[in-house]
């Protein structure tokens, strides 16, 4: 943990140095949070029964699926661009030559990411409780494991993403498909039964789906556990399965890195 | 100590040390790597596969302490030969000991005692100052609180950061960034330093400044074990105990740096006369007991330098000044002088290929 720490702490150094930055990004959040409220608002009266089973108020739901698809962004695309960054900089080099573990380092050098975008899904979902969405304070601890269930089912993509930097010096379309994929059928913007039937199959083998409705169900109607179980577990069996996909495979990119001595080459 | 001329492929002669003194060994270190290709060969064949040889059968040891330097041009595989000493690539046959730790096998272990000196200035974390960036990596090498502070003061001391404050290292000249990378390797107090061309950012008064540190810091103080790779033969000369000559993947040379001049291609000398084309000299160059012979301008004095090389040593050398002497040859003055170290290696690469051209 010491070694996540520093690497947490020195990301948070050069992301403090860039001061700009961080005011426009919490001043984005208010800049789109509060135009979704004016849309949402406006549409109530036409999707407030479409999304009746997971709170009932339109603003509440898609407030939530913003807050989810961050995440899932930052869970499929950070991977891929620390392995591109620090391979170009040789950075990577260089934390491979300390008695450090690889996935030590790279869960140091991510977290960050993950740290900053929950402060900033604080900052959302404040923001929205002031505008009038219903959250259910109470249930804020499941909620953040549904959360961080949703980031470990989409880490893998993630990882496969790194290991194909690794192979081909580009991810190719792999993480534009998934959150593509995600953002459109996963339920973000609307519920997924409102999409056509022939999408159906494709929206069931996407784990957004999942995850996305358990959390609204807890964080908007204050469901408890046992009533999002059935999804959790369908969740959990997205993660045991791809992580060991994305294991294997990141595991074979590092070795044929080491083989070729493409680490540090760009 | 033993130095010998090498067939590509085949291991130089080297010295046979203590094995408890050895702190690296190469042993037949042989990588090769992917060539790519281009589309119309790709389409043509495309399950062919061709491959550069980057190091082929490369032995060597380096005993604790040592100064060693890899000597070779851009592409001699030094920076691959690094690469798999830091356990960043495996290579295809062969096997490398540090202190007695196989760097494929035990590579974690490794990682703890060798330390290599990344010269990219590049990995370094340009947003942040010299402290935090050796505090990232004192974590890393798993030294936490006043420890880890302790080592990182003690380090900027020592390399002559500690007056950077909170200056980020972007803002640092490159001499200072080269001070930070080594201050980042010794974090771990490692057995072994690797240098990689370390002043090849730097002027030449820079590059100067940094070699005394190596010296009397580094080696001197730290009792480091040394190994540096570099193409500029002043450099090695200035440093190293000792110097292996790496040409295409393969060690065509190790020794010091005078033996290396003397038992391989002679010494040179100058020699100041009235009378240049003496019939005495004349005989030796014919006998081959000089070479090289190398008539210079002449001084006011009618005095003229000339240059020339005798194999053998300075036994040989003497026996030469006193067949002169007794041929009466006018001789104002007889002067050993060192041989450049890139006259050298061009020599001993030449050597090779005139050998390699012959079998």
């Amino acid at each position: 943990m010491h070694k996540i720490f520093a690497l947490v702490r020195a990301s948070w150094l050069v992301g403090a140095s860039y001061r700009m930055a961080i005011i426009t990004s919490f001043g984005s959040l208010i800049v789109t949070v509060v135009p979704v409220f004016y849309i949402a608002r406006a549409l109530q009266p036409m999707m407030g029964k479409v999304v009746q089973g997971q709170g009932g108020d339109f603003f509440g739901f898609v407030l939530v699926g913003m807050i989810a698809f961050m995440f899932i962004g930052i869970a499929v695309g950070t991977l891929p661009g620390i392995i591109s960054g620090s391979v170009s900089s040789g950075t990577l080099e260089a934390y491979l030559t300390t008695p450090s573990s690889l996935p030590t380092v790279l869960a140091g050098l991510m977290s960050y990411d993950f740290l900053w975008s929950f402060a900033r899904a604080v900052v959302l979902v404040i923001t929205g409780a002031i505008l009038g969405a219903h959250i259910a304070w109470g249930k804020s601890l499941l909620a953040i494991g549904i959360l961080a269930l949703i980031v470990l089912s989409y880490l893998p993509f993630g990882i496969l993403g790194a290991s194909l930097m690794l192979w081909f010096r580009t991810t190719g379309p792999l993480p534009k498909a998934v959150i593509g994929l995600s953002g459109f059928l996963g339920g973000v913007y609307y519920p997924t039964h409102v999409i056509p039937s022939w999408l159906h199959s494709v929206s069931s083998a996407i784990p957004l789906t999942y995850g996305l409705r358990a959390l609204r169900r807890v964080m908007l109607e204050g469901k408890p556990l046992s009533a999002v179980a059935p999804d959790l577990g369908i969740l959990t069996l997205f993660i045991v399965g791809l992580c060991a996909l994305s294991v294997l495979a990141f595991s074979r990119a590092l070795h044929d890195a080491k083989r070729t001595g493409s680490l540090a080459q760009y | 100590m033993t130095v010998t001329l090498t067939r590509a492929g085949a291991p130089a002669q080297i010295t046979r040390v203590n094995d408890s003194a050895t702190m690296v060994r190469v042993d037949g270190l042989t990588k090769r790597f992917p060539i790519r290709r281009g589309w119309m060969q790709t389409i043509r064949r495309p399950f062919a596969r061709e491959h550069a040889t980057a190091l082929a059968g490369v032995t060597f040891t380096v005993e604790r302490s040592e100064f060693f330097g890899l000597l070779g041009e851009n592409g001699a595989g030094k920076t691959t030969l690094f690469k798999i000493l830091a356990s960043l690539i495996v290579p295809d046959a062969g096997t490398v000991t540090v202190n007695g730790l196989d760097v494929v096998k035990d590579s974690a272990r490794v990682r703890g005692l060798l330390a290599p000196v990344i010269a990219d200035e590049r990995s370094l974390n340009w947003r942040l100052s010299a402290r935090e960036n050796l505090r990232l990596f004192a974590a890393l090498h798993n030294l936490h609180g006043a420890a880890g502070e302790h080592r990182v003061n003690e380090l900027m001391d020592i390399t002559g950061i500690a007056d950077t404050g909170t200056k980020m290292v972007g803002q640092f000249s490159s001499g200072m960034k080269q001070r930070l990378l080594i201050a980042r390797a010794l974090l771990s107090r490692p057995s072994v330093l690797l240098l990689d061309e370390p002043t090849r950012s730097l002027d030449p008064l820079g590059a100067r400044r940094f070699r005394e540190f190596l010296r009397d810091e580094i080696v001197a103080r730290q009792r480091c074990t040394v190994l540096i790779a570099t193409h500029r033969a002043e450099e090695a000369l200035e440093l190293c105990d000792r110097i292996a000559i790496l040409d295409r993947g393969v060690v065509r040379a190790v020794g010091t740096p005078t033996e290396l001049a003397s038992r391989i291609v002679g010494e040179r000398y100058y020699l100041w006369t009235l009378a240049p084309s003496h019939p005495a000299l004349t005989c030796l160059a014919a006998q081959g007991t000089v070479t090289n012979l190398v008539i210079g301008e002449r001084d006011e004095a009618g005095w003229t330098r000339v240059q020339l090389e005798i194999p053998g040593g300075p036994r040989t050398a003497s026996d030469v000044i006193a067949a002169l002497a007794a041929e009466q040859m006018p001789i104002a003055s007889f002067e050993r002088v060192r041989l450049p170290l890139a006259e050298l290696i061009e020599r001993i690469v030449a050597n090779r290929s005139a050998v390699m051209a012959d079998a």
